[in-house]
């Protein structure tokens, strides 16, 4: 089984002017060389992408796909991917952008493969467990995450790489291949439909 | 700064500090707005709960393996790729040498066939000579006709004669027919038979 421990700091959403600037920025020297590596097969490259966004991804994958296993597979799927696909990779937006651009395309293609599994279950009743107790109000986040589950992808992806992962309008855009504007009106529009949502429950 | 309830969803759509702190100064006035607002940030506060981190120790090991065994069937992918080209070029190297053997041997064929045709066309020519001159001796004899015989016999040498040109005529434009050769051979030896005949006819006269 897996040890299951919280994140413990959130960053807020609107506290994101650092990864903005980031998004912003074309791939550097280091990118390019990351992605090199990558497309050579380096081991070393990809675990030091592990340590430094393993965490990200899992939350990414597992907020997308509502269980660790699922979450689990599309993180390793998702590095496959980029060990494939590095070569291709131009340097026109930051590696980490491209790198949870194919992350948040293979949860699309997993939850397409497996619908029916998450609509079943989509929550995961370990993580729920681990975290109960805690001072945070665990029917609003069980709520939450069945109303996600019920998104379409797109609304489902921009309001968790803002609200959950506290990425900028300028990164998500970089991601889903749409502007920074339409990031802003999808997110708007997401929150609207949960708060009526929020409301009646 | 004031606002109106009706630019209270602008501020929201923006989202930035700066607007959430005006509509926020706004909902402490408007009940409605507020009640929005804190459905709103209940929102967001929840949904910061969301994220999600585990440690699972056996799975960085698990995805080191699948990044290895990828990277070996990617290896063997190119070599199979580059036997399939090695086997293709083989093979196209094969049939190129067979089609070009192929050319050769119709090529010579085709020279031999010539060579075989200009040999028959000699030999028929030798034998019209052969015939021309036998016809050198009939033609006194054909040109003054003593008898219907004679003249029956210089009727049907023009008609061969005829036949001979037109057949000679198609063979010039179709060499390889040899269909129309024995057509034409045939015309031939029955002109050398009727010129035989005259001839025959001839000594017989002169020996009554």
């Amino acid at each position: 089984m897996h040890g299951v421990t919280l994140a413990l700091s959130y960053p807020s959403p609107v506290i994101t002017t650092e990864t903005s600037t980031k998004a912003s920025r074309v791939g550097s020297e280091d990118d390019l060389r990351l992605a090199r590596a990558c497309a050579a097969g380096n081991t070393d490259a990809f675990g030091r992408i592990y340590r430094l966004h393993g965490d990200h991804m899992k939350s990414i994958a597992y907020n997308h796909l509502g269980n660790v296993s699922d979450a689990e597979d599309a993180v390793q799927e998702a590095l496959l991917k980029v060990h494939r696909a590095a070569d291709t990779y131009n340097g026109e937006a930051a590696f980490t952008t491209w790198l949870y651009r194919v992350l948040v395309n293979t949860c699309y293609d997993a939850m397409r493969k497996r619908q029916r599994r998450i609509q079943e279950a989509p929550i995961d009743d370990f993580i729920t467990s681990e975290r109960a107790g805690q001072n945070i109000d665990d029917a609003k986040r069980m709520t939450l995450r069945k109303m996600l589950a019920d998104l379409p992808e797109q609304r489902r992806s921009v309001f968790v790489l803002f609200e959950v992962e506290g990425l900028s309008h300028a990164e998500i855009a970089g991601i889903l291949g749409i502007s920074e504007g339409n990031s802003k009106w999808i997110l708007f529009s997401t929150k609207k439909q949960l708060q009526e949502q929020w409301k009646r429950s | 700064m004031n606002i109106k309830c009706s630019e209270f969803d602008n501020l929201l759509l923006e989202g930035d500090p700066h607007s959430m702190e005006i509509a926020g100064r706004h909902a402490q006035s408007c009940e409605a707005c507020l009640e929005k607002l804190t459905a709103w940030n209940e929102i967001s506060d929840t949904a910061r709960d969301l994220r999600t981190t585990w440690t699972n120790e056996m799975l960085w090991p698990r995805i080191e393996r699948a990044l290895k065994q990828e990277r070996r069937r990617t290896g063997t992918r190119y070599w199979q790729i580059a036997a399939a080209l090695i086997l293709f070029a083989g093979l196209g190297a094969l049939v190129w040498v067979v089609q070009r053997q192929s050319h050769e041997r119709e090529f010579r064929n085709v020279i031999l066939t010539a060579t075989a045709i200009d040999d028959v066309e000699k030999a028929e020519q030798a034998h019209r000579q052969a015939i021309n001159r036998l016809e050198k001796f009939a033609q006194p004899k054909l040109e003054d006709p003593s008898t219907p015989l004679m003249i029956s016999y210089r009727e049907k040498l023009m008609l061969l004669d005829d036949a001979i040109k037109e057949c000679q005529t198609n063979i010039d434009r179709n060499r390889q027919n040899a269909h129309l050769r024995k057509q034409l051979m045939a015309i031939y030896s029955e002109k050398q038979r009727t010129l035989q005949d005259v001839l025959r006819e001839e000594s017989h006269a002169s020996n009554q």
